[in-house]
């Protein structure tokens, strides 16, 4: 059997506050193929950003291990690219020097470096922006610019955490759109957190539901609905039942994650 | 509802009204004897000083140059330590621990203070002038440094980790530019106290600058000349604060733009 591009082996994370030691995610295995994207859906405090900062090197398992191409992540990692919510631009960057920015850390010329960011800001129709700040800049629009910077870094897994979330219904449906064409035309790994059973779907060879805390996998679903999935994909049956399977299964989890906190007595975000 | 702002022009206007109000005011209260000639002389007779000290004998020019390169000599001292020390405090909690209580007890002397020793180690030259700039500011900018650093956004630094920079390359490219307008801003109230360093220092000690030419006046009674002097400090500060914005615009293009 061949090693998988990249695997979580029994990824156990622990934090200790002052008070306690809370298990947020704990016994997570989860192997992903090269260019296959995956989903990671589950009730809000499950753990999910905690997956993807273990893929990225910024927190370290307190057991277990994430494996990339058999190589074990041990400090923050580069060839995971890091697609975050609130998008973590550099405001005093253009957006084509956003865009090139992990290309002068790897010592590129000026002129190399942009036009290699052209390439990306023309691939999400930014090309009128390129000298913008991102101050200038939609939600919608920051959030391209934040997927190109990771793009034209070559990472070899792109880590999305609810990147579309806080951005309106149509920007979003786009937006899942122009990466679904990205990610198709690079074969681009992804691991891509949603609170969107639909998002999920529409972008997903592979929909991983999370158990409440501690967070492992509760069930894997291959998504065989055929590409691309547009909106009529969204009106056939297997869309549906599919989604409704998965509601069920996610549905379960969010109230027992209700119930912990209730008890718990504390507030989730 | 925002508050009502007025336009460049009404606002540039009326400020000059004000001036023009003030400065009448003051000349028909000396003229009139009002206030005594020798305690308050009017603008008039304050403005022909100057033009005198200008024209005809050029002493003021040479005052407020000898003041200016003491301050920027000083000031740009302490900004060349005060920063990478600021910096660095703000990057590492352990150094931050071990120098934080020393710019603390520092950091409250008035730079009148350290004249005394200042004379003792180093005359009244021009060592001495820039000894006490240095003073005065060294320690503010260390502490607007370190705390522009700390303001940093950190995910911005996990992001820059992330596309592979190094931790130098984050400092470099990250958390420098990122503190940069805090910097700038505390930069600009530090230069204001250069101002007031240099003059108490050419006060007590010295043979030309503002200062001097200030306490020379009032050895005097000359009380025009005190005022001469008074004006160009403050002129020379609100110029000050002119450059330095130009220097902000052009160092931070995208803050300007919103
Ligand atoms: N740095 C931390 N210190 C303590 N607890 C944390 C920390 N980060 C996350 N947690 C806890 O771990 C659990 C999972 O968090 P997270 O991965 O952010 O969940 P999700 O992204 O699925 O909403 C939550 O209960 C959260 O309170
Ligand atoms: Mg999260």
């Amino acid at each position: 059997m061949s090693k998988p591009f990249m695997h979580f082996n029994n990824l156990t994370m622990s934090f200790t506050t002052r008070k306690e030691t809370v298990t947020a995610v704990c016994d997570f295995d989860l192997k992903v193929d090269k260019g296959q994207v995956v989903s990671l859906v589950g009730a809000s405090g499950c753990g999910k950003t905690t997956v993807l900062n273990a893929a990225a090197g910024f927190l370290l398992p307190t057991t277990g291990e994430v494996l990339l191409e058999g190589e074990k992540i041990t400090a923050i990692e580069p060839r995971c690219g890091m697609v975050f919510q609130s998008y973590a631009l550099f405001p005093w960057l253009t957006v084509k020097d956003n865009v090139a920015f992990g290309l002068k850390m790897k010592g590129l010329s000026r002129k190399q470096r942009h036009l290699e960011a052209q390439k990306y800001i023309e691939l999400v129709g930014l090309k009128a922006f390129a000298n913008a700040y991102p101050s200038e800049l939609s939600g919608g629009m920051c959030q391209r610019v934040a997927i190109c910077r990771a793009l034209a870094n070559k990472t070899d897994v792109l880590l999305c955490d609810e990147p579309f979330a806080a951005l309106d219904a149509m920007t979003r449906q786009v937006m899942q759109q122009e990466l679904l064409s990205i990610v198709q035309k690079s074969q681009q790994t992804v691991l891509f957190i949603t609170h969107s059973i639909d998002e999920a779907l529409i972008i997903s060879d592979t929909i991983v539901v999370m158990s409440a805390r501690p967070g492992r996998v509760k069930t894997m679903i291959d998504v065989k609905l055929p590409r691309p999935r547009d909106v009529n994909v969204q009106l056939t049956k297997d869309y549906i039942d599919l989604k409704k399977s998965i509601w069920d299964m996610v549905e379960e989890e969010v109230r027992s994650s209700l119930k912990l906190t209730k008890r718990a007595g504390m507030g989730q975000d | 509802m925002g508050r009502k702002e007025l336009d460049l022009w009404s606002a540039s206007v009326l400020g000059a009204l004000g001036i023009l109000i003030f400065l009448g005011m003051w000349e028909l209260l000396t003229r009139t004897n009002i206030i005594d000639m020798f305690f308050l002389p009017p603008p008039s007779q304050v403005v022909q000083r100057a033009w005198n000290m200008t024209v005809n004998d050029g002493v003021l020019l040479v005052d407020i140059r000898m003041s200016a390169m003491r301050v920027l000599i000083g000031f740009l001292l302490s900004v060349i330590v005060g920063i990478p020390i600021g910096l660095v405090m703000g990057m590492n909690p352990y150094i931050r621990a071990m120098i934080n209580p020393i710019i603390s007890i520092i950091r409250p002397l008035p730079a009148l203070s350290w004249i005394p020793l200042s004379m003792l180690w180093l005359g009244i030259d021009e060592q001495q002038k820039y000894a006490i700039v240095f003073m005065g500011c060294f320690a503010s900018i260390v502490v607007y440094t370190t705390d522009a650093t700390l303001r940093v956004d950190p995910l911005l630094q996990r992001a820059a980790r992330n596309l592979g920079a190094s931790r130098l390359q984050v400092l470099l490219h990250v958390t420098l530019p990122g503190a940069l307008p805090d910097i700038l801003s505390g930069l600009k109230v530090v230069l204001a106290i250069a101002w007031t360093c240099v003059i108490s220092a050419e006060m007590v000690g010295a043979n030309s600058g503002l200062g001097f030419r200030i306490w020379t006046a009032k050895e005097w009674s000359d009380t025009s000349q005190v005022l001469v002097g008074m004006i160009c400090i403050s002129l020379t500060v609100l110029l000050l604060d002119i450059l330095f914005r130009f220097i902000e615009k052009f160092l931070l293009p995208w803050q300007s733009k919103d």
